[in-house]
C-alpha cells in the first residue's frame, strides 16, 4: 500500500519528506515570510520551465534560455528608455514587453524552422543562440544596465497582492495555461506523439513541424514573461541578469520525470521539480550549508531522480 | 531421445496478466516444434523466457537435462540459442553487413594497428546471402529496405550463427511466398544438421510443410501437443480457439464495375521506385495491389498519401486534383494508411493503448482543437470492442499488448477517422486467422457502406480472397490487371513473378 503509493507519487512524496524536515530543522524555515520568499524565487525559472516541458515532451531542447531572459529584460528596458518621453512610462513598457516577447516567439519559430528544414538539432541552435542573444543583450545595454523604469514598476516582479508575491499569480496562470495546452487539446497530443514517434505522427497526419515549432515559439514567449519580471525585480535591464538559468530549468524538468528522449513527461511534475530545487536551496542556505556543498547536492539530486524515475518505471512495466 | 528443451511450470505474469500459465513440456531435439495460438497467447513469452529477453516468474527451464537461468540475452547466446523476434531488431542506421556482424566484425593487423576487415565482412555476407539465395546489397542500409527484406536479413543473421536452438517468432509475417519457400528450404538443411527450431506463424497453410510437431497455447495455458503428421489443420485451430465462432464474411452483391472512381492515378512517377503508375480506384471497391518484395507497391501508396515526395503524375480524389499531397491533408479529405511496419510508422510504442486509437482523428474528434479523454473513449471502446483487441486496459502503453493486439491498434487508429480510402499495407501481419477473418469482415462491412480501400499483402491467398480486382505490379511499373475470381493462386503468384 505504502510502497503502491510511492510508486505513483515518488518526487510529491520526498519532497514532502524534505519539506516537513525543513519545517523541524532548518532556523526560519516555517516562516510565513520565508514561504512567500520561497515561492518568489521559484517563480521565474518555474514559468520557463513549464513551457521547456512541452518542448522536451515534443523531443527537442531549449538552451538559450537563461540569454533570453536576460535580453527580454534589455530590450524592455531599452523600448521604455526611447519611448518614455514620448509615451509616457506605461505605454513604453507594454511595448518593450510586448516587443520582447514577439521577438523571442520569432527566435522559437526561426529554431523550428532551422529544425525542419536543414535537419540541425535544436540544441546546436539554441547553444548558439544562447551566446547570440546574450551579445544582443550586452550591444543593447552597452555593457551597463539601463535603469529607465520608474520604481513603481518594481510592483510586478517583487509586490505583495493579497499576502502573496505578485508574480506567483502569473505562475500559477502560466502553470494552469499549459497544463491545459498538454492536456485538452490537440495540440498537447500531438506534442507527445512527435516526441514519441515522430514518423508515426507524420504518417497519423500530425503536423509534426508546427507542433514543434509552435512549443519552441511560446517557451520563447513565457521566457520574455519572466525576462520583464526580472527586469521588474532588479528595475533595470541588465545583460547579465539570469546567467546559468537554461540548466537550472532543465534540471527542474527532468527531476519532474519528462523524458529527454521526448514522448513523456507533464507539466505538474516540473512543477514538483521546480518546487523541489526551490526548497532546497532555501533549506540549505538556511541549514549554513556552503555554496560549493550546495552545487553538488544539487547536480546529486539530478542524477538521482532520473535513477529513481528509471528504477520506477522499469518495476511498473517490465519488458 | 532426450529432450533438448524441458520446461516445467513455466509461468510469466506481467502485474496481474498471466501471460504464460504453468507451461511444462518436452522439445524433441532435431525437429521443428511449431508454437501456435491466438493473438496474446503466450507465445513470444514463451521464446522471450528461451532467449533471456525475460525471467520466468516462476517455474523452471531445462537445457540439455539441465537446468539454466538466462539473466540476459546474453546468457542464452552462449548458449547457443538465437532468435528471430517478431518484432524487427536491427539497427537502423547501420549497414546490412554491420548489422549481420554487429559486435563480431572480423578484425585484422595491418601494420600492427588493430583494425576491421571491413573487405571480408562483406565478403562473408555475400557468401552467406548467395547461400541463403537472398539478392540483398550488403552495403544497403537497413533502414532503405522493406520491411520483409529486413526480416530476411534479420533471419540470416540468426543463420549467420550456427545455432543449436533456432528461435523463430513470425518470421515469415512479412514474406512473399520466395522468400518462404527460401527460408523453409534452410530450415530443412538446419533440421538435418541437427538443429532444433520453434517456430511461431498465424500462417495456417505453412504447418503442414515445415512443422513436425505443433504446441498450442490459448490465453497462457498449454491446450496440448500434438505430431502434425498425425493430424489436420482443422485440429489445431480448433485447439486454439476452442468453441469461439468463426467470422464470416457478408455476401458482396454491388457491382463495383459501375460505381465512379473516387481516386484516379495518372502517370504517377518517382525515379527509380515506380513508373508511370495509373489506375483507378472505385467507390465501394477492394483493390488488390500484387507483387513481389521490392516490387514498389508500399512506396506507390506512400507517395499517393504523401508521406514521400513523388517527381510527376496526377493525384484525383473525388475529383479534386491533389497538387502536393502531404500526410495532414490526404487525412482531412478522407484517406488513411495503415503502414507496413508498426513499430516504426504506426505507434508511439510507449504511449497508451488509448492514444494510440485516436491519434489519426485528433483533428475530427477536436475541429476547434480542444479535447478530453472522454471524447475519445467511445472511439476507443468500438475499436476495442470490434477488432477483439486483448488488452487488460486501455490506459496501458501500447508496447505490452502482443504483436498481433498491436497490429489491431495500428487498424483501429485508422478506422477511427471514418474514412473514405483506406490503403491497407499488410493489415494482417502477425494477427490470428480468427482476428484476420474478422478484419477482412470490417473491410468489407464499410465497402458496403462506400469505403474505398487498396489492399496490398504479401500473402497472395489472402489477396484473392479480399479482392474485387487485382493490380499487378513488378519492378516499379504496373503490368495489369486481374480478376481474383477467374484467377488461381498459382497463377496470380506466376504474373507477380514473371509478368503477365
Ligand atoms: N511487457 C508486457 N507488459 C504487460 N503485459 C504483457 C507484456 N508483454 C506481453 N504481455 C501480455 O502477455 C500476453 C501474451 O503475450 P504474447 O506476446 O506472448 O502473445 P503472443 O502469443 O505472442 O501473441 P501474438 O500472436 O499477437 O504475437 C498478452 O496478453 C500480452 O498483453
Ligand atoms: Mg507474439
Amino acid at each position: 500500500m505504502a510502497l503502491s503509493l510511492f510508486r505513483r507519487y515518488p518526487m510529491e512524496i520526498i519532497l514532502v519528506c524534505m519539506y516537513t524536515y525543513l519545517m523541524l530543522a532548518a532556523p526560519g524555515f516555517a516562516t510565513l515570510d520565508n514561504q512567500m520568499n520561497v515561492l518568489r524565487n521559484i517563480t521565474m525559472q518555474g514559468i520557463i520551465a513549464f513551457g521547456m516541458t512541452m518542448v522536451i515532451v515534443s523531443g527537442e531542447i531549449d538552451l538559450s534560455v537563461g540569454s533570453g531572459v536576460a535580453f527580454s529584460g534589455c530590450v524592455t528596458a531599452w523600448v521604455a528608455r526611447a519611448l518614455t518621453d514620448m509615451l509616457g512610462p506605461w505605454p513604453a513598457i507594454t511595448i518593450g514587453a510586448i516587443a520582447a516577447m514577439v521577438i523571442l516567439f520569432l527566435v522559437g519559430v526561426l529554431t523550428g524552422k532551422v529544425r525542419q528544414h536543414f535537419n540541425m538539432p535544436t540544441f546546436i541552435t539554441t547553444l548558439g543562440l544562447l551566446t547570440v542573444l546574450s551579445g544582443a543583450a550586452n550591444l543593447i545595454t552597452d555593457g551597463f544596465p539601463i535603469t529607465s523604469f520608474p520604481f513603481q514598476f518594481n510592483f510586478l516582479g517583487a509586490g505583495i497582492l493579497f499576502g502573496i508575491p505578485f508574480p506567483v499569480y502569473i505562475f500559477a496562470a502560466v502553470f494552469g495555461f499549459v497544463y491545459f495546452l498538454m492536456n485538452y487539446t490537440s495540440f498537447g497530443r500531438a506534442l507527445y506523439a512527435v516526441g514519441g514517434n515522430l514518423e508515426a505522427a507524420r504518417l497519423s497526419g500530425i503536423d509534426v513541424w508546427k507542433t514543434k515549432t509552435l512549443a519552441l515559439g511560446i517557451t520563447g514567449v513565457l521566457t520574455a514573461i519572466a525576462g520583464v519580471l526580472i527586469a521588474s525585480q532588479i528595475l533595470s535591464g541588465s545583460a547579465s541578469a539570469a546567467r546559468g538559468w537554461e540548466l537550472d530549468v532543465i534540471s527542474a524538468v527532468i527531476i519532474g520525470g519528462t523524458s529527454l528522449f521526448g514522448g513523456k513527461g507533464t507539466v505538474r511534475g516540473t512543477l514538483i521539480g521546480v518546487l523541489f530545487l526551490g526548497i532546497i536551496v532555501n533549506g540549505m542556505t538556511l541549514l549554513n550549508v556552503s555554496e560549493y556543498w550546495q552545487l553538488v547536492v544539487r547536480g546529486g539530486l539530478i542524477i538521482g531522480a532520473v535513477l529513481l524515475n528509471h528504477a520506477l518505471d522499469r518495476s511498473t512495466v517490465k519488458h | 531421445m532426450s529432450a533438448i528443451v524441458e520446461t516445467q511450470g513455466l509461468t510469466k505474469m506481467y502485474g496481474n496478466v498471466v501471460a504464460l500459465d504453468d507451461f511444462s513440456h518436452k522439445f524433441e531435439p532435431a525437429h521443428i516444434h511449431a508454437l501456435m495460438g491466438k493473438n496474446g497467447s503466450g507465445k513470444s513469452t514463451l521464446v522471450k523466457m528461451l532467449s533471456g529477453v525475460t525471467q520466468p516468474t516462476s517455474g523452471t527451464m531445462m537445457l540439455n537435462g539441465r537446468q539454466v537461468e538466462f539473466k540476459s540475452p546474453q546468457d542464452a547466446f552462449e548458449a547457443n540459442i538465437v532468435t528471430v523476434h517478431q518484432e524487427l531488431s536491427l539497427v537502423p542506421d547501420l549497414s546490412v553487413t554491420e548489422n549481420i556482424f554487429l559486435g563480431r566484425l572480423p578484425r585484422t593487423r595491418t601494420l600492427g594497428i588493430d583494425r576491421i576487415n571491413w573487405g571480408q565482412a562483406r565478403l562473408q555476407t555475400e557468401e552467406l546471402f548467395t547461400r541463403m539465395g537472398l539478392n540483398i546489397d550488403p552495403k544497403a542500409t537497413i533502414s532503405r529496405l522493406s520491411v520483409g527484406q529486413q526480416q530476411t536479413v534479420e533471419i540470416a543473421k540468426a543463420m549467420s550463427f550456427n545455432p543449436t536452438l533456432l528461435l523463430l517468432d513470425e518470421p515469415t509475417s512479412a514474406l512473399a511466398t520466395k522468400e518462404v519457400e527460401m527460408l523453409f528450404g534452410l530450415l530443412r538443411n538446419l533440421k538435418d544438421q541437427g538443429v532444433t527450431m520453434m517456430y511461431i506463424s498465424h500462417r495456417m497453410s505453412e504447418l503442414a510443410e515445415i512443422a513436425d510437431t505443433v504446441t498450442v497455447l490459448r490465453d497462457g495455458k498449454h491446450v496440448g501437443s500434438i505430431e502434425m503428421a498425425a493430424s489436420s489443420l482443422d485440429t489445431v485451430v480448433d485447439m486454439m480457439f476452442g468453441d469461439v465462432a468463426r467470422a464470416t464474411r457478408p455476401a458482396r452483391s454491388t457491382d463495383i464495375s459501375k460505381k465512379n472512381p473516387i481516386l484516379q492515378v495518372k502517370g504517377l512517377t518517382r525515379a527509380p521506385a515506380f513508373e508511370d503508375i495509373s489506375f483507378d480506384l472505385r467507390r465501394g471497391e477492394v483493390l488488390g495491389l500484387a507483387g513481389m518484395l521490392g516490387a514498389g507497391r508500399t512506396e506507390v501508396l506512400r507517395a499517393i498519401f504523401g508521406a514521400d515526395p513523388h517527381d510527376a503524375g496526377e493525384i484525383i480524389m473525388d475529383g479534386q486534383v491533389v497538387d502536393t499531397p502531404a500526410p495532414g491533408s490526404m487525412v482531412d479529405l478522407g484517406l488513411g494508411y495503415t503502414p507496413e511496419n508498426r513499430k516504426e510508422g504506426g505507434l508511439v510504442q510507449a504511449h497508451s493503448i488509448h492514444n494510440n486509437l485516436s491519434m489519426a482523428s485528433l483533428s475530427k474528434l477536436a475541429p476547434r482543437g480542444i479535447i478530453t479523454k472522454a471524447v475519445e473513449a467511445p472511439g476507443v471502446a468500438k475499436q476495442i470492442e470490434q477488432l477483439q483487441i486483448k488488452v487488460d486496459s486501455p490506459a496501458l502503453p501500447v508496447s505490452s499488448l502482443s504483436g498481433g493486439n498491436q497490429q489491431k491498434v495500428v487498424i483501429g487508429n485508422w478506422l477511427n477517422t471514418d474514412p473514405k480510402i483506406m490503403f491497407f499495407d499488410e493489415p494482417s501481419r502477425g494477427v490470428d486467422v480468427h482476428a484476420k477473418q474478422q478484419i477482412f469482415q470490417i473491410i468489407w462491412e464499410q465497402a458496403a457502406t462506400g469505403l474505398s480501400s487498396i489492399f496490398v499483402s504479401t500473402e497472395l491467398e489472402e489477396m484473392l480472397e479480399v479482392c474485387d480486382r487485382i493490380l499487378v505490379m513488378k519492378e516499379g511499373r504496373l503490368l495489369g490487371e486481374i480478376d481474383p475470381s477467374k484467377t488461381t493462386l498459382t497463377e496470380l503468384y506466376t504474373a507477380c513473378m514473371e509478368g503477365l
